[in-house]
């Protein structure tokens, strides 16, 4: 008896350890399911622009539905073909303290075009010749041609300060960025997470909470677990098959929006028969695709129709429909095109890098199979998809997903033979990319991409399967908070209970 | 004697090392060009002749490998293609979260293996003897994924007592550990119960019981001490193992080590991150091994003679 408190008073400060601080200050944890692997700007990865969004902004941002809204550019307007003026808000100011000039902006934009600093967004303004700054609020943007998708462009490019770039240079900048963002930058522990402080400052009103912490949880129930105990009360990626998990809880919520990435199932052309537009038809009306969206995406997600756009897509083609499912006319085409069923089909996927990618190659396989095909999945690790996509051979079909942003241009560009994504080439299709880009009128340009989404349509270089989904779990004491097609978060209106 | 033997077994090492690095080199070089798979579609020719100068690719591979061993006696990896800044730091900055884990759960496994095994071995085929060894069974028998799964639900979900994953105080420590132990320890256990079941039917044994010596007391200071060497030897054996678990279990419970960092260096193919931090484990693994080897002779004069 008398040795027990000494046991006691000896775990005492282990446990007393382990017991969360109290704080006043409001903090959101955020459970992020990938995680950038440095604050450097200018990676190509949606995670590492939803972090960087938080400190920098943009001069145009979109909304989580898409809509592009004023940002750090109040207005803009064409003033010439070849020149758009931005007109930028005044009196914002970097978290340091220094005003927020046109200077921060062509500096910008001059260092994403530049090829030495291997910006990845820089393909997004890749028309872009240079940005002039006309007096303290004022940038005109210099292209090269026509370029009707500059502002939409801009919106994935943060801008950065100048004069701290020229102080500490671009190393420490991403070791401490600072932006005119709603949050300010203070612990950034690689591979574990990243702690922001609200800027009180912000010009588009401060935060509702102090602190804002994003954590890296890879694994999809462990993240799941993290938002059920209150320890985050925002988690991304909730895998579709943990759903009602998450809506059971009664502590939390799942919240759903359809991104913009349409995903498909492409043909190699240059590999018989596949060479065949009717062998291609054939196989989408052999793929019961609102069977897989009910039973293997749950309903999440929207069906394509029978294009690579997502529905209110800038280009959509409405007077188009998904084939509808039937395996007796898919297999009578077939027969008809003197389709040999013993040649093998192998459906080359990765695995995880799209929602529930291999269980819906899995799926397709199996309804192919069905009709007398041998088609297999050929499931593939991430380096080597790259590297099968730098050469163009995937084998006859390979799943792949293309978003498009909300405008036609940032995914039929993936069509064309300059896209260098496909083998299926059309000069028709080509001709009419080139007719779109290079008209800034906005009707001109959508009447173009509804003959180019008939054209894919009608000769199927893919099977078009779904708008995929983004998924959130959302803690019942946050409001505020909606999913986001892009992935990005937006936080300045959420609030905590 | 001992002091002459780690120098012979330190004169070695450089040689383990040099194969390490070799079979690293090597194998990161036949699964595809780095710059294939680093830069997308998007690169310009610009781009690609940068990364293959950086990484040396235009030189002859025994040329490359010159240079890579060159830098290797610098201490010098490398810039990392994602991360900012050099290759070994950013390993380094994981190693800390890795040995935290890693050495946590060793010291589970030995110390709890060990004492389930003398119990076993003590109460052979009494009622603690079966419960710990199908527990033991149970428990070599289970992935450790599903067992982190089961752990979180349980003690974080159900019991709310620990936190359901991430990097921080003791409390965070604890159900990594456990599943990172559980790896081994039914080994360790099992281990255990046969060196002291073995050792007992030994004449040394007899005689010390026969000189009139308690049962704890023989145990003690007979059995236990000759009963240490296969467990030592078994942990030396199965520090790669280890390792490999750190890598699930650094997944599962979002614990910044170097297993996660390896993992996802390979899937970017980060060469100079994932040389780093193969030959960083390698050479842990390596001096441990050293480690046990030493223990061993400093325990057991047989070997020492031999």
């Amino acid at each position: 008896m008398k040795r027990r408190p000494v046991l006691v008073s000896l775990l005492a400060p282990l446990l007393a350890l382990g017991s969360p601080a109290i704080a006043a200050d409001k903090i959101l944890t955020v459970g992020a399911a990938v995680f950038p692997d440095s604050l450097r700007s200018g990676t190509s990865s949606f995670a590492s622009l939803s972090l960087m969004t938080q400190t920098n902004d943009l001069l145009v941002a979109r909304d989580n539905k898409g809509d592009l809204h004023p940002a750090l550019a109040l207005r803009w307007e064409t003033i010439d073909p070849l020149t758009m003026r931005f007109h930028l808000r005044q009196g914002v100011k970097f978290s340091d303290g220094v005003e927020f000039t046109a200077d921060d902006v062509a500096f910008t934009i001059n260092r994403v075009l530049d090829p030495a600093v291997a910006y990845a967004q820089a393909a997004r303004i890749s028309q872009v010749e240079k940005a002039v700054a006309v007096d303290k609020y004022t940038v005109d943007v210099k292209t090269k041609a026509v370029f009707p998708t500059l502002v939409r462009g801009l919106s994935d490019i943060i801008m950065e300060p100048k004069h701290y770039y020229e102080k500490v240079g671009p190393e420490k900048v991403a070791a401490h960025p600072i932006g005119t963002g709603p949050f300010i930058f203070k612990e950034w522990v690689p591979g574990d997470h990243y702690t922001l402080t609200a800027n009180k400052d912000y010009w588009g009103g401060a935060p509702k909470f102090d602190r804002l912490i994003i954590r890296t949880i890879p694994d999809g129930s462990t993240r799941i677990a993290s938002l059920v105990t209150g320890e985050s009360q925002i988690i991304e990626e909730v895998p579709i098959d943990l759903i009602d998990q998450v809506n059971s809880s009664g502590s939390a919520k799942v919240d759903s929006i359809s991104t913009t990435v349409g995903l498909v199932l492409t043909f190699d052309p240059t590999i018989k028969p596949f060479d065949n537009p009717k062998v291609r038809e054939a196989f989408d009306y052999a793929i019961d695709k609102p069977l897989i969206l009910k039973q293997i995406l749950k309903g999440q997600g929207a069906l394509l129709d029978g294009q690579v756009l997502t529905k209110g897509a800038l280009g959509w083609n409405p007077d188009l429909k998904a084939r509808p499912f039937d395996p007796a006319k898919a297999k009578q085409m077939l027969q008809d095109a003197g389709f040999d069923f013993s040649t093998p089909v192998p459906i080359t996927t990765q695995n995880g890098k799209y929602v529930s990618d291999t269980d819906i190659c899995n799926a397709v396989a199996g309804m192919l199979n069905k009709i007398g095909v041998k088609a297999t999945v050929n499931i593939v690790e991430g380096g080597v998809f790259q590297q099968m996509s730098n050469a163009r051979k995937w084998g006859p079909m390979h799943m792949v997903g293309w978003y498009n942003l909300g405008d036609a241009d940032f995914a039929a560009v993936w069509y064309t033979q300059a896209g260098l994504r496909t083998r299926w080439a059309d000069p028709e299709y080509d001709k009419l990319f080139v007719a779109a880009r290079s008209t800034n009128d906005t009707a001109e340009r959508e009447k173009i991409y509804h003959q180019m989404m008939a054209i894919l349509n009608q000769q199927n270089p893919s099977i078009f399967l779904f708008g995929l989904p983004s998924l959130y779990g959302v803690s019942k004491d946050v409001t505020g908070f909606g999913a986001a097609a892009d992935k990005l978060l937006r936080l300045t209106e959420v609030q905590l209970k | 004697m001992i002091a002459g033997y780690i120098l012979r077994r330190l004169a070695f090492l450089p040689l383990t090392l040099l194969l390490v690095a070799f079979a690293t080199f090597i194998v990161l070089r036949l699964t595809g060009n780095p710059v294939d798979i680093f830069l997308d579609i998007n690169r310009t020719p610009e781009q690609v002749e940068a990364l293959t100068k950086r990484l040396h690719l235009d030189q002859p591979l025994p040329v490359q490998f010159l240079i890579f061993l060159g830098d290797l006696l610098h201490g010098d990896f490398g810039e990392s293609l994602q991360f900012t800044g050099s290759a070994a730091v950013v390993v380094w900055e994981r190693v800390g979260a890795t040995l935290q884990l890693a050495g946590t759960a060793l010291a589970l496994a030995v110390v709890l293996g060990v004492l389930g095994g003398l119990i076993c071995a003590v109460w052979r085929d009494r009622a603690a003897d079966a419960v710990i060894s199908s527990i033991a069974i149970a428990g070599q028998s289970m992935p450790s994924f599903w067992l982190g799964l089961l752990l979180i639900e349980f003690f974080a979900l159900q019991l709310r007592w620990l936190p359901t994953s991430g990097y921080g105080d003791l409390k965070h420590l604890v159900l990594p550990a456990v599943t990172l132990a559980t790896i081994l320890l039914p080994n360790f256990v099992l281990i255990t119960r046969t060196a002291i079941l073995e050792l007992m039917g030994e004449q040394f044994v007899v005689t010390g019981r026969s000189k009139g010596m308690s049962r704890p007391r023989v145990l003690v200071t007979h059995i236990l001490p000759n009963a240490i060497n296969p467990v030592l030897s078994f942990l030396g054996i199965q520090l790669g193992h280890l390792m490999a678990g750190s890598i699930i279990t650094e997944t599962i419970f979002a614990w910044p080590g170097v297993g996660r960092l390896l993992i996802n260096s390979i899937s970017h193919r980060d060469v100079p991150v994932v040389e780093a931090a193969v030959f960083f484990i390698a050479t842990a693994i390596a001096l441990a091994n050293l480690l046990v080897d030493v223990l061993q002779m400093l325990i057991d004069p047989r070997i020492r003679r031999a």
